[in-house]
Parts: C-alpha cells; sequence; structure tokens
C-alpha cells in the first residue's frame, strides 16, 4: 500500500495483520465518550465508513459494530451506511458480505479510467479493476454507490476528461464526484507540481465535463457533486448544511450542538495512540465554534450546495440572527454573487465561480 | 585646551569607519570588552541594519601618548550618505582634525572627494588611513597616489592600518595627537557653543550635541538658543564615553551635551549658538545653511483608519529628524495621507521603514517625485511637489526642474556604460578627466532622473565600483509634461509623474507594461492606459480570472479551508482598492521599476 501523491489525508500504514477486535472496541468506547457528551441522540441519518480505507476491515468486524451501535442508537435500514473502499484492494470479493453486514452504500475512489494517468497519479489500481469493481457492486446489490473521478489531471484535455466521464458513466453509478485535482500542501504534487492545464483548458474541462454529465441525468447539487435523483450523499449533505455529527477513530472531526453552544471535535491522528486513549478525553481536542464565527462557517459548506440554504436553518443551525449578515449578503445579492428566490439564498453561477471570494466575505471582522 | 583634539572620521560605507572607531574605543578603554557591541557608534537599528550612520554622534576617549601626556580625543562621527552630506559638513565644523579611510583594495569614492574638499575648505587637518591593510587584495601604493591626485592631499605618511586585526590602531592615536592642532578660542569670553546635532529622548527632551567656540559653560547656568531667544536652565551636561556621562562642566574647545528642558528640536535648532543667558555673546556664530527637501512621496496607510496614527508616528520622528517636512495630502485613489519631503532617497527609505518597523503602520508610498517650478500663460509662478497637481498644459507657460551637479569617479573600464547612462538620464558632460585609477566626470543631471534610480543604475553599469556625489540643485527649463495612468478608465492620480515629453511615449509604455505584471488577476478584466493630456499613449490589460474556488470540501478538518480563505482576505487588505480593482501596493512604485537596464 502507498500514499498517492496528491493526498493530504491522515494515512498510515497498516500493521500486516489488523486487530480488528481491539479496533472494534476503540471504536465503541469512542462512541460511548461521545454519545455521554450529546444531548438524547436523534436517528442517525447516516454513517459514513471513510477517510482512508476502512474496508482493511472485515465485513463481520463492521456487522458486530452496527449491532452494538444499535444498542446505543436509533438506526434502521432507511440509514444510509457509506463504505469508502478502493477498487484494488481486498475488498472486491466481499461486496456482498459488506451488504450483507448493512453496508448499503459504497464510494469507489476511481480517479481515472485511463491506466497512463492513474499510474501518473500513483495509484494502484488498473482501469479495468474499477470497471470490475463497479460490476461487482451492482452484483452484489449496492446501486447506490458513488465515484469519485478526478479531472484537470496532468496533461489532459477536453477530450480526455470527457472520455473519463462516458466510461464513468457507463457503470451507472449513483452519484458521481467529479473534482479538479488541487495541489495541497504537504504533498508531493505540491512540491514537484506536475505539468497541469492552464486556466482556459481548465474552464473549457469544466463546462464540457459539467454539460456531459447534467445531460446523462446527474443533478450538480453541490460544487463536485453530482447525483441521480434521490441519490445524494446524506452523509455529505448534512455536512455541508451544517448539521452535527459524529466523527470517531484516529483524525475524524465531528461537531456537535449542545444548548447555546457549537463545539468542532477532533481526535488525535496516531492511530496507535487512539487506540490507546479512545474511549478518554485524551484523545479528543474540542474548540467551540464561537457565536461570530458561525455564519462563516455555516457558509463554507452551505454556499457549495446549488440549492443553497433557507434563512430558517441558518438560524436554527448557527444560532445567529440572519440580521447578523444581512449587509454581507445584500453586498453579495448586488454583485450577482448570490440569489435570493424560493425562500432561498444560493450561489448563483459566477457565485460557484468564485466560491472562495463569496465565502471571504463571511469571515468575522477583527 | 592644549590636550584636546577633535576629529572626525570620513569613509565610505564598508570602508572599515566602525570597525576602526571600535577599535579606538577599546584602545582607550571607553567600554569593556562585554560592553563592545560590534560598532558602538550605529545605535539606530536602521543604522545597524544597512551599515550606514545617519545623525552625528560624539564619543570623548582619553589615551595616554607616547609623549606621556593624556589627551581628550573627542571623535565625532559623520554620515557617510550623499543624502545626509549636510550632516557631514556640521560635523566637520565641531573638527580640526579628520581620519580619511581608504580601502587600500578599492580606492577613492566620489562622494569621500566631496567631503574632503568641505573639510580642507574649512581648514582641517586630513590624516589619510589605508585600511584592510590586511587584505591580499591591498595596494597601499596605488591608493595613495590616487589619494594625492583626486584630491590633492599627500598621502607619502598615509598610515597602514587593519581596523579588523588592530594593526596600525596606536600609529593613528599617535597621529591624532601630533598632527591635529588643539582646538582654539578663548575661554573667558562669553559663551559661544556651536549645536551640532539635537535629538528628542523621551526621558530627558532635546539633548544637543554642542561644540564650545568659546567661554564655558557649567551645570545649572542659564543659558539662551541665539536664533529662537529662548532662555533655558542647563540641566545636564556631560559627553559621550560612548555612554553619556554628566559633568560638570563643558571647556572652551570641548565637544558634549546640553540637556535644558527643551521640548521640540526646533527649540534648539542644528547650527545654533548657545550662549548665556546673563553675559550672551555679541553674535552667533556662522551655523550652516538650513535644510532644504529635495525629493517627495506621499505616504498613505494602507488601512484608512490608520490616518491618525501615521500623523503621530510622522511627528515623533519628526522630533529627530529636522529634514523630515511632511502635509497632509488628499488623493483620490489613496484616500487621506502625507505628502512628505526627504533629504534624498535613502532617507525616504529609511524613514518608511522606521514607519513601518517601529510604528508598525502598513504604509503605500508614491514614487518619489521633485519639486517642480511651474509658470502659468498668466504669468503666475508656483512651485509643486506633487505631479498629480500639474495644472493642465493649456494653462501652462513654462515647467522648471531642479537640475544637479553629479561628480562620478569610475575605473577607466567602466567610463563608456557611465557616459551612457548619464546621456539616457538627460545629463550633459561638463568635464572628463583621467587620473591614474580612475576618470572623474561631472554631469548635469536632472534631479528627477537621479532619485528614480540612477543611483542603482550607475553601481549596475559599473558593477558596483563607480561612485558619486551631489551639490545643491538649481532650477531650469525643460519641455516636461504630465503622464497620467488610468485604471479601469479612471485617472489614477497617486500613478501621475512628470516625464520629458520625447521619453512620454516609451515611458508609458513601459509603465503600463510594468503595471499589467504587478496587478494580480482578479474577477474583472483590468483595462491600464497610459495618457497624455487627453490622448491614450499605450494600453494593456490583465485577463480577468475563470474562478476561484476550492474543488473538494470534504468531512475533515475545516482550519485548513478557513486559513486559505483569511488568507486570501489578508492578501486583499494590503491591496489598495480602486473601485472594483485592488492594486498592490507595488503598483504605485511601479515607475521606479519600469526601466530595464541599460
Amino acid at each position: 500500500m502507498a500514499k498517492c501523491p496528491y493526498c493530504d489525508f491522515n494515512s498510515h500504514v497498516a500493521p500486516q495483520v489488523v486487530p480488528e477486535r481491539a479496533w472494534r472496541e476503540s471504536l465503541i468506547a469512542d462512541l460511548d465518550f461521545e454519545l455521554a457528551r450529546r444531548p438524547a441522540a436523534s436517528p442517525l441519518a447516516a454513517i459514513f465508513l471513510g477517510g482512508g480505507t476502512p474496508s482493511l476491515l472485515a465485513p463481520e468486524t463492521f456487522a458486530a459494530l452496527f449491532e452494538q451501535l444499535a444498542e446505543r442508537l436509533d438506526f434502521g435500514e432507511t440509514t444510509e451506511i457509506t463504505l469508502e473502499a478502493n477498487p484494488c484492494t481486498i475488498e472486491r470479493g466481499r461486496f456482498a458480505e459488506y451488504r450483507a453486514a448493512g453496508i448499503n452504500r459504497v464510494s469507489l475512489g476511481v480517479q481515472s479510467l485511463d491506466d497512463a494517468m492513474l499510474k501518473r497519479l500513483g495509484r494502484i489500481h488498473s482501469a479495468r479493476e474499477a470497471i470490475d469493481a463497479a460490476g461487482e457492486l451492482h452484483a452484489a446489490a449496492i446501486e447506490n454507490f458513488n465515484i469519485d473521478l478526478m479531472h484537470g489531471l496532468p496533461g489532459q484535455n477536453a477530450a480526455a476528461a470527457l472520455s473519463d466521464i462516458s466510461q464513468a458513466l457507463a457503470l451507472s453509478p449513483a452519484h458521481l464526484s467529479w473534482y479538479e485535482l488541487t495541489l495541497e500542501p504537504g504533498t508531493v504534487f505540491y512540491r514537484r507540481p506536475p505539468n497541469l492545464p492552464d486556466e482556459d483548458d481548465l474552464a473549457a474541462i469544466e463546462s464540457a465535463g459539467r454539460a456531459a454529465i447534467v445531460e446523462r441525468g446527474y443533478r450538480r447539487y453541490e460544487v463536485s457533486a453530482y447525483a441521480r435523483p434521490g441519490r445524494t450523499c446524506r452523509h455529505n449533505d448534512n455536512y455541508w448544511c451544517f448539521g452535527d455529527y459524529l466523527g470517531l477513530g484516529p483524525g475524524a472531526h465531528g461537531k456537535r450542538s449542545e444548548a447555546g453552544r457549537i463545539v468542532r471535535t477532533a481526535r488525535i491522528r496516531s492511530p496507535t495512540r487512539w487506540q490507546r486513549l479512545a474511549g478518554s478525553d485524551q484523545a479528543v481536542y474540542e474548540r467551540e465554534i464561537a457565536p461570530r464565527e458561525r455564519p462563516f462557517e455555516f457558509m463554507l459548506g452551505a454556499l457549495r450546495r446549488t440549492g443553497g440554504f433557507t434563512w430558517a436553518e441558518f438560524e436554527a443551525r448557527t444560532g445567529c440572527r440572519r440580521a447578523s449578515i444581512r449587509r454581507t449578503v445584500n453586498g453579495a445579492l448586488a454583485d450577482g454573487l448570490l440569489m435570493s428566490a424560493d425562500g432561498a439564498v444560493r450561489a448563483t453561477t459566477r457565485g460557484l465561480l468564485f466560491l472562495n471570494e463569496l465565502q471571504e466575505r463571511f469571515l468575522p471582522t477583527y | 585646551m592644549r590636550a584636546i583634539r577633535n576629529f572626525a572620521i570620513i569613509a565610505h560605507i564598508d570602508h572599515g569607519k566602525s570597525t576602526l572607531a571600535d577599535r579606538l574605543i577599546e584602545r582607550c578603554g571607553g567600554l569593556a570588552a562585554r560592553e563592545m557591541a560590534s560598532q558602538v557608534l550605529d545605535s539606530l537599528a536602521i543604522e545597524r541594519e544597512r551599515g550606514i550612520t545617519i545623525k552625528a554622534q560624539s564619543v570623548r576617549l582619553v589615551y595616554g601618548a607616547g609623549d606621556g601626556s593624556r589627551y581628550q580625543l573627542n571623535l565625532i562621527d559623520t554620515p557617510g550618505h550623499v543624502d545626509f552630506a549636510y550632516e557631514v559638513s556640521r560635523s566637520l565644523a565641531a573638527c580640526e582634525g579628520a581620519l580619511l579611510i581608504v580601502d587600500a583594495s578599492q580606492g577613492v569614492e566620489a562622494q569621500r572627494v566631496a567631503n574632503c574638499y568641505s573639510a580642507a575648505a574649512q581648514g582641517l587637518e586630513i590624516i589619510p588611513v589605508l585600511n584592510k591593510i590586511d587584505l591580499p587584495a591591498a595596494e597601499p601604493g596605488r591608493v595613495a597616489a590616487e589619494i594625492e591626485d583626486l584630491i590633492g592631499i599627500d598621502a607619502h605618511e598615509a598610515l597602514h592600518v587593519s581596523a579588523k586585526t588592530g594593526e596600525g590602531v596606536e600609529a593613528v592615536l599617535e597621529a591624532l595627537v601630533s598632527r591635529v592642532p588643539p582646538p582654539g578660542g578663548d575661554s573667558d569670553a562669553p559663551l559661544q557653543a556651536l549645536i551640532i546635532d539635537s535629538w528628542f529622548d523621551s526621558y530627558v527632551g532635546v539633548v544637543s550635541l554642542v561644540r564650545i567656540k568659546s567661554g564655558t559653560l557649567a551645570k545649572g547656568e542659564r543659558i539662551r538658543v541665539m536664533s529662537t531667544g529662548g532662555a533655558w536652565q542647563a540641566t545636564r551636561i556631560g559627553c559621550f564615553t560612548p555612554r553619556r556621562t554628566d559633568t560638570e562642566r563643558l571647556e572652551c574647545g570641548e565637544v558634549g551635551f546640553v540637556i535644558a528642558g527643551i521640548k521640540d528640536i526646533d527649540g534648539a535648532p542644528v547650527g545654533d549658538t548657545i550662549t548665556h543667558a546673563e553675559r550672551p555673546a555679541g553674535k552667533p556664530l556662522p551655523g550652516f545653511e538650513a535644510l532644504k527637501p529635495r525629493v517627495f512621496s506621499g505616504l498613505f496607510p494602507a488601512d484608512a483608519s490608520a490616518f491618525e496614527n501615521l500623523r503621530e508616528a510622522l511627528a515623533k520622528l519628526r522630533l529627530n529628524d529636522a529634514a523630515l517636512a511632511y502635509e497632509p495630502e488628499t488623493s483620490g485613489a489613496l484616500g487621506f495621507g502625507f505628502r512628505c519631503g526627504f533629504l534624498g532617497r535613502l532617507h525616504m527609505e529609511i524613514v518608511q521603514e522606521r514607519l513601518e518597523g517601529e510604528y508598525g503602520l502598513d504604509l503605500i508610498s508614491t514614487a518619489p517625485s521633485v519639486v517642480y517650478r511651474v509658470t502659468t500663460e498668466s504669468g503666475e509662478a508656483r512651485e509643486f511637489e506633487n505631479p498629480a497637481d500639474l495644472p493642465a498644459r493649456s494653462e501652462i507657460a513654462k515647467v522648471e526642474e531642479p537640475v544637479i551637479r553629479a561628480s562620478i569617479l569610475t575605473p577607466h573600464e567602466f567610463v563608456g556604460p557611465v557616459i551612457g547612462l548619464c546621456e539616457a538620464k538627460r545629463g550633459r558632460q561638463q568635464s572628463l578627466l583621467y587620473h591614474t585609477g580612475q576618470v572623474s566626470l561631472a554631469y548635469d543631471l536632472p534631479l528627477a532622473e537621479v532619485v528614480l534610480d540612477f543611483f542603482d543604475q550607475l553601481k549596475s553599469v559599473s558593477r558596483g565600483f563607480a561612485s558619486f556625489d551631489y551639490g545643491p540643485a538649481r532650477f531650469e527649463e525643460a519641455p516636461l509634461v504630465r503622464l497620467d495612468v488610468l485604471i479601469n478608465h479612471e485617472r489614477v492620480d497617486a500613478l501621475s509623474l512628470i516625464v520629458h515629453k520625447d521619453d512620454a511615449f516609451a515611458r508609458g509604455r513601459e509603465l503600463v507594461d510594468r503595471l499589467r505584471e504587478l496587478i494580480p488577476r482578479q474577477m474583472f478584466e483590468v483595462a491600464i492606459q497610459a495618457a497624455l493630456g487627453g490622448q491614450i499613449i499605450a494600453r494593456a490589460s490583465v485577463k480577468a480570472l475563470r474562478k476561484n474556488v476550492t474543488a473538494k470540501c470534504y468531512g475533515g478538518d475545516i482550519t485548513r479551508k478557513r486559513k486559505l480563505l483569511e488568507k486570501q482576505k489578508e492578501g486583499k487588505k494590503r491591496m489598495k482598492r480602486l473601485g472594483k480593482v485592488e492594486l498592490p501596493q507595488s503598483a504605485f512604485l511601479a515607475v521606479l521599476q519600469s526601466r530595464r537596464d541599460p
């Protein structure tokens, strides 16, 4: 297993034998720690097993985990349970078993369907393996799966990007995350940047790609996310809507609202230390989001959604009055970056293109 | 008085003045070794950073000479840059002798020639010192010949010194005792103390460095500043060793400080004479010519709310820098700020650095300019310090600009490029003389060209070897026009400049091209135009950004995303917003960088 040159996630090389039982116990301890700090838990809308390669754990481990979860939380058949998976690792023959364990959605890290490009990206799977994985998902009755696909890749032109899209959509995913390669600090690509398409080429790739995806019946509901009707990712959408979520496991981030307080949580990043400390406050960092910070943090996600937000949502989730940001909103409306219609406020097409400029306006002034 | 020697050191920036001064202080026991922070004379932070001296300073040393007597040696330090030439002459006025330090591996430079001429004109005994004699490249014979040739003083007995190793330092002290005459003056006559420098100390008020020319001054006496007529009590007097050391008296011929509760340096102007209130001198000492700023620049706070802070900071700097002038200025582009007058480019940069470094201000400065004298069609003559204020061309009968006489010394091999540069800068050759090692050139040059980038370019065409000095300016008529810059079709007053009409098209083109490089791409296209009167003479545009959006934002850490946007916002704070366009601070100095190296 190797780390991709563009990835800035919290990744660690796994030991030869993953101590699955110990992991499960640590996760439950971590959960109990968190549940004790939350008000009466509302039904669980979604579970996301992701950030790397959670499929290193066996289906039985997940089954046992869900059993223990069910003792503590209200969730059932309708809860979206997503597993992130790579097309090459051991999970491929096990999709049916994962499905039986309760996993009903998979996010597949395909990235490209061009073998030469996959190699440049440092991926260890092939296009063939990606196609086979999608077939196996269908066979395992996991129709609700996402494909992660990148564009703006080294040397890529619009034709190559369109070819990737049409091959990916031919696999009939319910959801497509089509996002531009970004050079993140701390990655190999950041230190030694590959030869990426220029701004004009990128703009051409984007407009052509977006049109092609939408034409195939996928709706763009977030900057980089497209879904068939009813197949948006509930977990991500909740995150973008400034909803609460539990973040368990090493390096996991979470958010909880208490009476008058909103707290972001993070677990320590080292897997071995986390395992040792899970369930105690030593495994957790917490940071309260002060009221003045909340509008900005809300907008970080909400404005990424093509549907934007309603004022009722804004006030309920941030605990702030709409008056606190009215001037900023009016300015952005006047500049054509925001629009207000059908009771919702959302970024315009131009606002989505210049989202960083729009969101910056909501930073609190000191 | 017979045991007093007052002397200055004339040296180029890196020829080793401070190191030699340190050696002299060390040898005479002025400071214990552990107190010898390197180069004690350069006390302002910026002086240390840049290795230059701005204000005059003095150190009293006690030296037990070879003849068995003890001598009081007063070293009056002189600034080493052409901007501060004026301060050199007033330091020399306090001395009877000067050490001329020349780097034995390099040779004489133009400013030192000028300093030596003024030292000689004031009747000072000049002792040539060849420093850095320890370097393998040292050529004491050639450099001594050059001193004789260029400065016209006997350099046969020039002292061979290495301030670094300490070699020859003793001989310097002996030469000061034996060759510099003791000060004259009548100790029984009424007091005449020449103010060499004044500075503001936040604890005691104004401290004045004085040279007693006649009479004596004792602690507690009532004194009078002759030009202002203000009477004060000399509450503290003393000398620098280099620590400030209080004494009871300053005798005739001595150099020391006076503190008299004066709250404003204009109350003790440099060049003025202090006398006794009860038994005043009949007339003041000759003094010095008044300082006039020659280079002007607008200083504006990047954040408009910092205007009052800028005003306070300028007032504080002014307390210690009589040469700094400022008055409020309003710019359509930059808002409220100050038009400031400086002695020269270095002075300007130092003031800006101090405002930013010591007062934490974030400033936008406009390109340096000079004073233009405009005679209108109606016959009225006015002087303009700001190009943007120049009247319309139709109203102007003639424009005059300041022109200086530049003295340049360059090694033979660079004569061609140096002449080329002077011609390109609208210079007129006045003389050209070949000496053994170097060529001396005299050129009449418009001051506006000099303050822009002449010095840097001179260094560049001569690989750093040519040196340069210039004197006072006179006005000369020239066919000058105002070049305006329009950003998205709005004139930006802070970017206007005055140019020779023959250069206008080329300068407009260069400026527009440079601005295109400096202005970052934004959400909208930015149109840049240069105009003469109503006529557009050059244009360029900065293409609009296609987008600015982060591709991915999933359940991880949001702090990084936040930092990205905070950085983006911070970047804009350093920009000036004109309409919808964000201009970087560097754009306002684009004119300084628009010319390619010749």
